[in-house]
């Protein structure tokens, strides 16, 4: 919103006071590393999107809503090479573009809309995991638009999106491959440090390093993986990433649930 | 990236070629190509480098400035990077097109560089809370020849080599305000430690096999990547699946390992010959951009 000259005008650059407090220096309660915080999650929930989905996982929320497939013109390329698999050429394929965006009340600071190269990342994070689950090839010329509004971050806010995107992408009838679940994981500094599954905001403002996996259950393909930090050897990195893949087999049949229900309601809801 | 038409039969040689550990030029699957690294190729930089890989070319050019610290970190300086895909590289990249990848480059960057150990950012502080050295890392896409973010960050790496700070002293007067006095001795200068900056090995998925240091074409013919992020030391900082297709964890953890493996020795055939070429003195003939 542009300056509002009217009213008594504020400092040019201002600081939440947080900044200035003493350090709570609450520690994080220790726990069992391989819990998953209970998931609330529910399809088809906005009327204006092809799909939609709503996604809480502890304090994590975050909504996700589909739209398309729209036709997109673009088809100047001509016939390119034809994918692996025999499926339609490159120019022909549907395109997926992912949008992610965080609320300005979502974290503890203010954050302006237009987030900036984080965003940004976040959402092309999210389309390389989503890219393998959807089935293209079956929307020629076509677009579809995933966008992810994070409302409350409160710690692996990307695998809710990943997540809720894929139960937005199910609910609005695409045709994929298989779901793809997301599970953050982060590994606190320290000697003797481990890895946590599903970290809250606090365990993750600490840690020495953060992973996010994204999974497809059934073909046990892993469709995206972006971490970053010290988190030392590679061995520790492949216990973090077995670790992720566990907590998202375990979390699909609550996903799978989600789903029959959502088709239920708009089986019930159907106009004779 | 780039784009290379690839007929059905090409796909299939490179393809089968790999299962066999041969790959198009005759490599090995866990091969560089030849790597030129020359620093010291702007005059107007604290520090440069150009990376010429196979056809992939990198210029790298550090600034170093003052400013001030971040609210969040009051004690130290940091890194911004900036990646700019210039239109020569390819014809893909007129206008905005080289946008995407420039700001997906940086942010891989950005997430290599977020660790503590990588660049001791606490010796870029010159006072706390208001003077700090930024150090502003441009990075130039001269050509495109697969491969990019191992070209990048081995120029990346070779720069910050490269790179001399001014030696700055902040003088208190009775009042208590602060100058900066800078060094008279042109040559007074600070060196970072590159010890533990990271390079980004790229392994691309072809069939069951991977491959290090992909061309364009064999790119084309790959669905997934992973990109891992080594230090010398064989620490892993960063992860990253790129690509449309997806991996078997199996995979994944056979990758990180040739990762692993493959970045130590790309570490220390840099180092040793970053170290060679400073021993060469200032006198050295610099080959720049004829050679």
């Amino acid at each position: 919103m542009p300056g509002d000259h009217r009213r008594i005008r504020g400092p040019e650059e201002s600081q939440p006071p947080q900044l200035y407090a003493a350090d709570e220096d609450e520690a994080p309660v220790a726990r069992d590393s391989t819990r998953l915080r209970p998931v609330y999650a529910r399809a088809g929930l906005l009327s204006q999107a092809k799909g939609s989905a709503y996604l809480e996982a502890g304090g994590t929320k975050v909504l996700c809503a589909v739209s398309g497939p729209r036709q997109v013109e673009g088809g100047e390329r001509g016939s390119g090479p034809a994918g692996a698999g025999g499926e339609a050429p490159a120019a022909l394929r549907g395109r997926l573009l992912c949008d992610f965006r965080r609320a300005p009340f979502s974290g503890r600071r203010r954050r302006a809309p237009p987030g900036g190269g984080e965003e940004r990342e976040l959402a092309l994070a999210l389309q390389e995991a989503l890219e393998p689950a959807v089935r293209l090839g079956r929307y020629p010329r076509a677009q579809l638009e995933v966008s992810a509004l994070l409302l409350e971050d409160g710690g692996s806010a990307l695998a809710a999106a990943l997540t809720a995107a894929s139960l937005a992408l199910a609910d609005a009838g695409i045709e994929m491959y298989d779901l793809v679940v997301g599970c953050g994981l982060s590994r606190a500094p320290g000697p003797a440090p481990i890895w946590l599954l599903d970290p809250t905001l606090l365990e993750e403002e600490r840690a020495a390093a953060s992973l996010t996996v994204a999974l497809m259950p059934v073909l046990n393909q892993v469709a995206g993986l972006l971490g970053s930090g010290e988190g030392g050897p590679t061995e520790s990195w492949a216990e973090a990433v077995r670790l992720g893949l566990e907590g998202c087999q375990r979390l699909y049949p609550v996903l799978q649930q989600c789903l029959v229900r959502a088709a239920r309601r708009r089986g019930t809801a159907a106009p004779p | 990236m780039a784009s290379v038409a690839l007929s059905e039969a090409e796909k299939v040689y490179i393809v089968h070629g790999v299962q066999e550990d041969l790959r198009v030029d005759g490599r090995g699957c866990e091969d560089y190509r030849c790597v030129e690294v020359e620093t010291d190729v702007v005059s107007n930089t604290s520090g440069s480098a150009r990376v010429k890989l196979g056809h992939t070319d990198i210029l790298v050019g550090v600034k170093a400035e003052m400013g001030t610290p971040k609210l969040e970190k009051p004690n130290e300086g940091y890194l911004e990077f900036f990646v700019d895909c210039s239109a020569n590289a390819t014809p893909e990249f007129e206008g905005r097109g080289g946008d995407d990848l420039g700001t997906e480059i940086a942010n891989t960057l950005y997430r290599i560089f977020n660790n503590k150990s990588s660049v001791d950012l606490k010796s870029l502080c010159i006072s706390p809370r208001e003077h700090c050295w930024i150090l502003y890392v441009d990075v130039l896409l001269l050509e495109c020849g697969g491969n990019l973010f191992d070209a990048i960050s081995i120029a990346v790496k070779a720069a910050l080599f490269n790179t001399r700070i001014p030696k700055v002293r902040v003088l208190e007067d009775e009042e208590g305000s602060k100058d900066i006095e800078l060094s008279d001795d042109p040559y007074d200068c600070i060196r970072l430690s590159v010890e533990n900056v990271p390079c980004i090995v790229t392994l691309c998925k072809i069939g069951y096999r991977h491959v290090v240091d992909a061309t364009l074409q064999e790119e084309a013919c790959s669905l997934a990547s992973l990109l891992v992020s080594v230090t010398s030391k064989g620490v892993v900082t960063c992860m990253r699946k790129v690509g449309k297709g997806s991996l078997d964890p199996e995979s994944i953890f056979e990758m990180m390992e040739t990762g692993k493996r493959v970045g130590k020795v790309l570490h220390a055939s840099l180092q040793s010959l970053l170290h060679k070429e400073e021993s060469l003195g200032p006198k050295r003939q610099k080959v720049g951009f004829l050679g």
